[in-house]
């Protein structure tokens, strides 16, 4: 019989072994990934993807134009819309709600929101808007995507907010400021790196989005800047290049997985970086 | 009041423009977290419209029939419903031990030059899109997983009893298992993230005094940090499940998008509520094929609305329990 | 003690058995040498205290007997010590049969999340296989002997974590016990707690002399006084006075302990 001390190093043993395991398994699925994407998307990247429209199926020289320019119009448009919304939705959580019924509540919504799956969002858009104006538009992508970024705003603006000494909050009431001067000159702007970081975060999270563009800005073959008319997107433009038989379109749809990626990567980068300047100070 | 009274005409008008700059500032700030407060109760009652006729047709039925025939305009939501759940619940079977094996590891094993860059690497794998998982997966991952894993599995687990049937059939790559299998790899980042940041805060003297007493790193990690820490064990693996059971594009490329199913086989190409919206909204007839399709999209909210509410009162649960006081 | 003292000097060196020796004992925090050739005895069934200014190394030392050091890969320690005449910074030591050995309480309490009858059991079971009605007897025995049996004994099943801070102290002490270690180290066990629930600890460790032999870090000198057998006095890492407590407090040796035991340091 073995001893209870040699048992519990086996166990012991067993255990971390299976965890380095585990860590291997991880970081092999996610290389394997990641090499994928760099590998099938630098091979298809060229001057044409940057200059070309999405080509009809068969041609073999077209490019990504219409959807890049149509995604950073979206993703732009949705931040310039949610940002104020959910910074000032934050604002409201951590300066006067921090104990209401209104407060908790909004809370607590918040976070389903946050986790609510970004589909439903799109048939949400699409049942208040598109089905009653009755056509696909960018301007209802805009408002999906918008819808996204809201609950990572305000839940990142509420939690900066919060980490806000009560002192400082005191010390520039103690000069006399309103409450909106309190909030926008002092906490807000102590607050600004982690803010910012949230932004950036929520911007790189509807960078990717495929599922709630799908019913409402739908995608465009063409080249449009109509907000009312379908526009042209990186997320769906792959979608349906990928599951289509042409090689040409899915070499195209691995560069512009490529670009998503990259951006994507940089942006968490770039927050990441943000929020550590502002530890440093 | 007295302040106002006693001070001079400039200085009252001042003070009545700083409160109209409060009032509004207060009433804007509170205007949108209100209008957060109201998208909830928005999607909800939106969808609830917009499904209302596939409601009224096919009553409860609609969520225990099987079949999905939009010429004949008869719709049931058993096939999605089905492969939402089981392609999440395989999900969770895998990245569930996997993430916790790799928290254990940043925490506990990984020599600390490596951490960092690991940790960092896991949260910026976090955010890869789903589009790149599912794209993967269609194009890299089913072929392989055809000709190599799901011949070995039908050999190995397949001779199992009970569980035995769940791995047989023709191996054709696509389907709820490469689904499943597609959606843990998406999640482990989320979960391990989340485990690791709840293993680093568990206090340094309560890991000392369970080596104090002679444990192994496995004893204090799972008798000691794991109960320590299961609140948030628990809404790690819970943010996991929500996203696995409203994910789309990583299921819609990989799932098969098949309507029917013959047998208990997980090879079996299938539907899950995300990838039927996704391949067949844009594209139905408006009237009762969409409105069935807005009903699935309804049931799917409901479903992640339930799975977060039951964990947010698990939790409140939990902390209540720890803090009771005799 | 005043048996003690009429004994013949031959039976007094026999009763005082060393159990733990420091020799040559040097400690490393990465580069920082924090512990300076260290040599000391501690002897078995005694209580000998550790005193001196924070940062003296008077914690680290402590942390070195049941070598918790080593889950932190910077620090290390070069020379001998040994528990039982065995070195136990040698090569092949089992860390786990060790700490059996050797009991240690923190600063702070430290309950596990766990009930009070499983926080007891739980280190038991580590290193012995008990019937059921044995580890009933054996928790009950630990929780005796940590004088806490009374207040908890219709509520065993209840989480550790309810119990009031010093009731939680006596909880770890009681844990530390259980395992039946020769050693017990105690880490400033009464820093968090109130003055009513500091006496019955110290009256709890003197108690526990009886049959475990105690390093207590303090850094209250009338504790140190109050219940230790043999008193340290360290500073900046180096030992610079050692021997019985009524001797050290009354009429230390050195210069530097007089100035600190009468405040007028630094």
């Amino acid at each position: 019989m073995i001893t209870l001390a040699a048992q519990r190093k086996l166990v012991n043993q067993i255990a971390l072994a299976m965890s380095l395991m585990a860590m291997a398994f991880g970081l092999f699925w996610l290389i394997w990934i990641l090499w994928t994407t760099l590998d099938l998307g630098l091979a298809g990247l060229s001057a044409n993807l940057f200059t070309k429209m999405t080509p009809p199926p068969g041609a073999s020289d077209g490019g990504l134009l219409n959807a890049i320019v149509g995604s950073t119009i979206l993703v732009g448009s949705a931040t310039l819309l949610g940002t104020p919304i959910g910074v000032f939705a934050g604002i409201y959580l951590a300066e006067f709600g921090q104990r209401t019924w209104l407060g908790s509540a909004t809370r607590f919504i918040n976070d389903l929101l946050l986790s609510a799956p970004s589909i439903v969002i799109g048939l949400f858009v699409y049942a208040i808007y598109v089905a009653q104006i009755g056509k696909f538009s960018a301007l209802s992508g805009v408002v999906a995507l918008a819808l996204i970024v809201i609950p990572v705003v305000v839940r990142t603006t509420e939690n900066m907010l919060k980490l806000v000494p009560n002192s400082l909050r005191e010390a520039a009431y103690a000069l006399g400021a309103p409450t909106w001067v309190v909030v926008m000159r002092v906490t807000l702007r102590a607050s600004a790196a982690g803010v910012i970081t949230g932004i950036l975060l929520a911007v790189a999270r509807i960078a990717g989005e495929t599922a709630p563009l799908l019913f409402t800005a739908l995608s465009n073959q063409f080249w449009s800047l109509n907000m009312n008319e379908p526009m042209a997107n990186l997320p769906v433009t792959i979608f349906k290049f990928a599951m289509s038989p042409f090689k040409d379109w899915q070499e195209l749809a691995w560069a512009g997985v490529f670009l998503i990626t990259m951006g994507v990567l940089g942006l968490n980068i770039l927050a990441r970086v943000v929020f550590r300047e502002k530890h440093k100070l | 009041m007295s302040l106002t009274s006693v001070s001079t005409a400039s200085s009252a008008k001042r003070e009545s423009r700083r409160q109209i700059g409060d009032v509004i500032f207060f009433n804007l700030s509170r205007a949108f977290a209100v209008l957060t407060l109201l998208m909830l109760a928005g999607i909800i009652v939106s969808l609830f419209i917009g499904a209302w006729p596939s409601i009224e047709r096919f009553g409860f039925e609609f969520l225990w029939s099987k079949e999905w025939n939009p010429p004949m305009e008869r719709f049931g939501a058993a096939i999605p419903i089905y492969g939402t759940v089981v392609t999440s619940i395989i999900a969770l079977i895998i990245a569930v031990p996997v993430s916790f094996g790799i928290a254990l590891f940043l925490t506990e094993l990984s020599p600390v030059w490596l951490r960092r860059p690991l940790g960092t690497a896991i949260e910026l794998l976090a955010a890869i899109p789903s589009i790149v998982y599912g794209m993967w997966g269609l194009i890299i991952f089913a072929p392989i997983f055809s000709s190599h894993i799901q011949p070995f599995l039908t050999q190995t687990i397949g001779h199992f009893p009970l569980i035995g049937a769940l791995f047989q059939g023709t191996p054709i790559g696509i389907g709820i298992l490469a689904a499943g299998i597609i959606l843990a790899i998406m999640i482990i980042p989320f979960i391990s993230a989340v485990m690791r940041d709840v293993f680093e805060v568990t206090p340094t003297m309560i890991k000392e005094s369970a080596y104090g007493l002679g444990c192994t790193t496995w004893e204090v990690v799972w008798n000691v940090v794991l109960p320590y820490t299961r609140a948030g064990v628990i809404g790690g693996i819970m943010l996991g499940l929500g996203r696995a059971l409203g994910e789309t594009m990583a299921v819609t490329f990989v799932i098969g998008n098949s309507n029917f199913l013959s047998s208990a086989s997980l090879y079996e190409p299938g539907n899950s509520i995300t990838s039927v919206l996704a391949n067949e909204f844009s594209e139905a007839t408006p009237g009762l094929y969409t409105a069935s399709l807005i009903e699935l999209g309804l049931i799917l909210f409901l479903i992640t609305l339930a799975v977060l509410v039951f964990s947010k009162i698990l939790l409140l649960r939990l902390s209540r329990q720890d803090g009771t006081k005799s | 003690m005043i048996e003690e003292k009429i004994l013949p000097i031959s039976e007094m060196t026999t009763v005082l058995k060393p159990q733990i020796q420091f020799r040559n004992f040097d400690f490393y925090y990465g580069k920082f040498h924090a512990l300076k050739n260290i040599n000391l005895e501690i002897y078995e069934r005694k209580i000998t205290s550790f005193i001196g200014p924070s940062g003296c190394g008077k914690s680290t030392l402590l942390r070195t007997i049941n070598r918790m050091y080593d889950l932190y890969p910077e620090q290390y320690s070069t020379g001998e010590l040994l528990l039982d005449g065995q070195n136990i910074l040698a090569r092949g030591v089992d860390l786990n049969s060790l700490r059996a050995k050797v009991g240690m309480v923190f600063q702070k309490p430290t309950p596990f999340p766990m009930s009070i009858y499983d926080n007891i059991a739980f280190g038991v079971k580590l290193h012995e296989r008990l019937s059921r009605t044995d580890m009933e007897e054996r928790v009950e025995w630990a929780l005796k002997k940590a004088a806490l049996w009374e207040e908890v004994k219709d509520k065993l099943q209840q989480s550790g974590m309810s119990l009031s801070g010093g009731q939680q102290q006596r909880l770890c002490i009681a844990r530390g016990v259980a395992v039946k270690p020769e050693v017990l180290l105690l880490d400033e066990p009464t820093s968090a707690l109130d003055p009513i629930s500091t006496t019955r600890i110290e009256e709890l460790i003197i108690e526990l002399r009886k049959e475990f032999t105690i390093a207590i870090v303090t850094h209250n000198m009338q504790q140190a006084a109050r219940i230790s057998d043999y008193t340290a006095y360290m500073y900046l890492g180096e030992m610079i006075e050692f021997g019985e407590s009524e001797q050290l407090f009354i009429k230390p040796k050195m210069k530097a302990t007089e100035d600190y035991i009468t405040g007028r340091f630094g």
